[in-house]
């Protein structure tokens, strides 16, 4: 399927595949309490994205449905960020995956809310509510597992910096990012400064690595796991291209 | 034996102008969190506009077996209710 | 008798409840704790067969309805444990009984959910037959458990409707799907029927149970209200029925039924069905491989909230 790239379906294909990862942890969370939150954020997330497949439905005159843009498209058509499709390895990667984004969501959202699209400032506003809950929750959990034990602070560090790798990308801004953000270089500094204070009151630390030759995410470029998310995530629609659902 | 789950008494309030209403309980390992719990499990469908918690262990309540002692010396006062008192009809409502 | 025990007997029989520290039976303690556990660890273990295809639901409707009905059902597991909770027993003692073996939960849920239809007939059929017997105990004796059950019953007014929405989508969908739900209406029909019990004359515990007004209304009642309000469901849905003997009876006022395989139903219950491993050892693993989360946020809570004893 081909469709024009669009900083909305960046924001769409993140949040839809943050979604199927944060709906993998149903049943599998540390209490049940925790997989009633994640659930939540995860519809938070299936939610957004519909709202903003919809913005991009209509920008392509109606050619085709929320529904078609996520079950009908394949590894390279999609364009999310590569840190929301890292598994979850354990429930550390789920937080650490979790709170760089939600940092990151909110500084995006916060500036798009003043945009002159008023779909997009509108969609922003209620978004912004949702990411600062999912960030205050990811954050909390931050604290705990920072400062838990020595094997949360170990598994913690672990999922880090392993998810680190993927933050570069974030802020390699094209023309396209810079139509629609009101200040990039802002969201940057801001990120950075947050999230190294946080990392600093629950005693972790972000480890530097060599400059990776990664493929950038505006590309259509994945790590191997999106394609195993997505061949779960299509079967029904693929297997039966007739069928209505 | 896990320790450190801690069981929180959870209150709502509905509405502005409303008392605040036992909802039931929640677990939680820590203050926020048994407040992020109680969220998700009792306000899933805007039941609420505020939220408290509180730690069951810290209630305090009457011995069962005081409970007579306690409430049924208030059954008799009847001069505590309105309708005690008989007060002519032409006077309006008091 | 005592003044406490003759209390207990005047509140039951006037129909009022029992609230946590009212005196109550030993036995009827017991009983309680036995079927509140056993109803939560049901719905805990009942994410397990709808979460088999929650990331694989084919729209992002149905992935956020059935999202949100598995949230329902964890959500609900938890309610019913504060219940039990306040008959004096831990939920880390009944998740350990479930783990061991002495709990049980209900044997629907060791069946496989196959394709994207049983999805609609586990929320038609299993939810449904649920949803009656719950309707049923909001007036149970027990306070904490009858009011559990008027907000559960609240809350999962969707779901019966959810599955019966996928129903009809597949239903009146490609020859494909009506094949599907043909056959999990086949599938689940037999089994929804016995997750009332056995037959009133067969039942141990319910006597004693519909004495104390804990159970209000006996399995053969509920079930047989179950079935004579689904057989126009079915007949809507232009699906076979799958029992043969399904007919309307004028003298009963009711429809008759074929008899159950209760050997299947009880070597399910006494762990022989076909995913009665599967489902414990999923609950086990998630459990055991996550200690260090539950030991890390109780480590953390020690050491920032450090309170004045």
């Amino acid at each position: 399927m081909k469709i024009k790239k669009h900083v909305f379906v960046r924001l769409a294909d993140t949040s839809v595949i943050l979604g199927q990862r944060l709906a993998e942890m149903c049943s599998n969370g540390p209490t049940l309490e925790e997989d009633i939150a994640l659930s939540n954020i995860s519809l938070d997330l299936f939610g957004r994205a519909d709202e903003l497949y919809k913005i991009v439905a209509k920008l392509e005159g109606d050619k085709f449905t929320p529904d078609d843009y996520v079950f009908r498209r394949n590894e390279r058509e999609y364009y999310n960020i590569k840190l929301v499709e890292q598994p979850n390895e354990d429930f550390a990667w789920v937080i650490a995956r979790q709170f760089l984004h939600d940092v990151y969501a909110r500084e995006v959202f916060t500036q798009l809310s003043s945009s002159k699209n008023a779909d997009l400032a509108g969609i922003s506003q209620k978004v912004l509510k949702e990411i600062k809950y999912s960030y205050v929750h990811s954050k909390d959990w931050m604290n705990r597992l920072g400062l838990g034990t020595e094997e949360s602070n170990t598994r913690l560090q672990k999922a880090l910096d392993h998810l680190m790798k993927y933050v570069d990308e974030l802020f390699a801004f094209d023309e396209l990012d810079k139509t629609y953000l009101a200040d990039c270089e802002k969201l940057k500094s801001i990120w950075f400064k947050e999230v190294d204070e946080v990392l600093l009151e629950s005693n972790l630390k972000r480890n530097p690595f060599p400059p990776l030759s990664m493929r950038d995410y505006r590309d259509g470029f994945h790590s191997e796991h999106m394609g195993h998310l997505l061949s779960i995530m299509q079967y029904l629609p693929r297997a039966y291209p007739d069928a209505k659902w | 034996m896990e320790s450190g789950d801690k069981v929180w008494e959870v209150f709502i309030q509905k509405k502005a102008g409303l008392p605040f209403k036992h909802a039931g309980s929640v677990h939680g390992y820590d203050k926020k969190m048994a407040l992020q719990n109680a969220r998700d499990l009792y306000t899933r469908r805007g039941e609420g506009r505020e939220l408290w918690v509180v730690e069951a262990s810290n209630i305090v309540a009457v011995p069962l077996d005081e409970a007579d002692a306690f409430f049924d010396p208030a059954d008799d006062k009847i001069y505590r209710h309105p309708t005690f008192y008989n007060i002519p009809d032409s006077v309006g409502h008091m | 008798m005592d003044k406490f025990e003759a209390a207990f007997n005047e509140l039951i029989e006037k129909e009022l409840k029992i609230e946590p520290r009212d005196w109550m039976p030993e036995k009827y303690r017991e009983h309680l704790i036995r079927q509140v556990s056993q109803h939560a660890h049901s719905e805990v273990i009942g994410m397990q067969p709808e979460g088999n295809w929650l990331l694989r639901a084919p729209s992002l409707r149905s992935k956020q309805v059935l999202l949100a009905k598995i949230q329902d059902e964890a959500g609900h597991g938890l309610y019913l444990y504060s219940v039990a909770e306040t008959l004096g027993i831990s939920r880390q003692e009944m998740v350990q009984q479930l783990h061991e073996g002495k709990a049980k939960y209900s044997s629907i849920f060791n069946y496989p959910t196959l394709t994207w239809a049983d999805m609609g007939a586990v929320g038609w059929l299993v939810d449904g037959a649920a949803i009656t017997n719950q309707v049923s105990l909001q007036r149970t004796s027990y306070g904490p458990y009858s009011r559990g059950m008027v907000r559960i019953c609240k809350e999962e007014s969707f779901h019966q409707r959810q599955g019966y929405e996928i129903m009809m989508q597949m239903a009146f969908g490609t020859p494909e799907q009506k094949e599907m739900a043909q056959d999990a209406l086949n599938r689940f029909w037999f089994p929804a029927l016995m997750m009332f019990g056995p037959h009133d004359k067969d039942s141990a515990h319910s006597s004693q149970a519909m004495k104390w007004k804990i159970k209000i209304e006996s399995n053969d009642h509920l079930r047989q209200k179950f079935i004579d309000h689904t057989v126009k469901q079915i007949e809507y849905l232009g699906l076979k029925s799958p029992d043969p003997n399904m007919k309307w009876n004028e003298a009963t006022g009711h429809y008759d039924h074929s008899p159950f395989n209760w050997d299947e139903f009880w070597n399910v219950v006494n762990g022989n069905g076909p995913c009665n491993q599967e489902r414990l050892d999923h609950h086990k693993k998630v459990h055991n491989d996550n200690k260090w989360v539950r030991e890390a946020a109780a480590a953390y809570a020690l050491k920032t909230e450090t309170q004045v004893a």
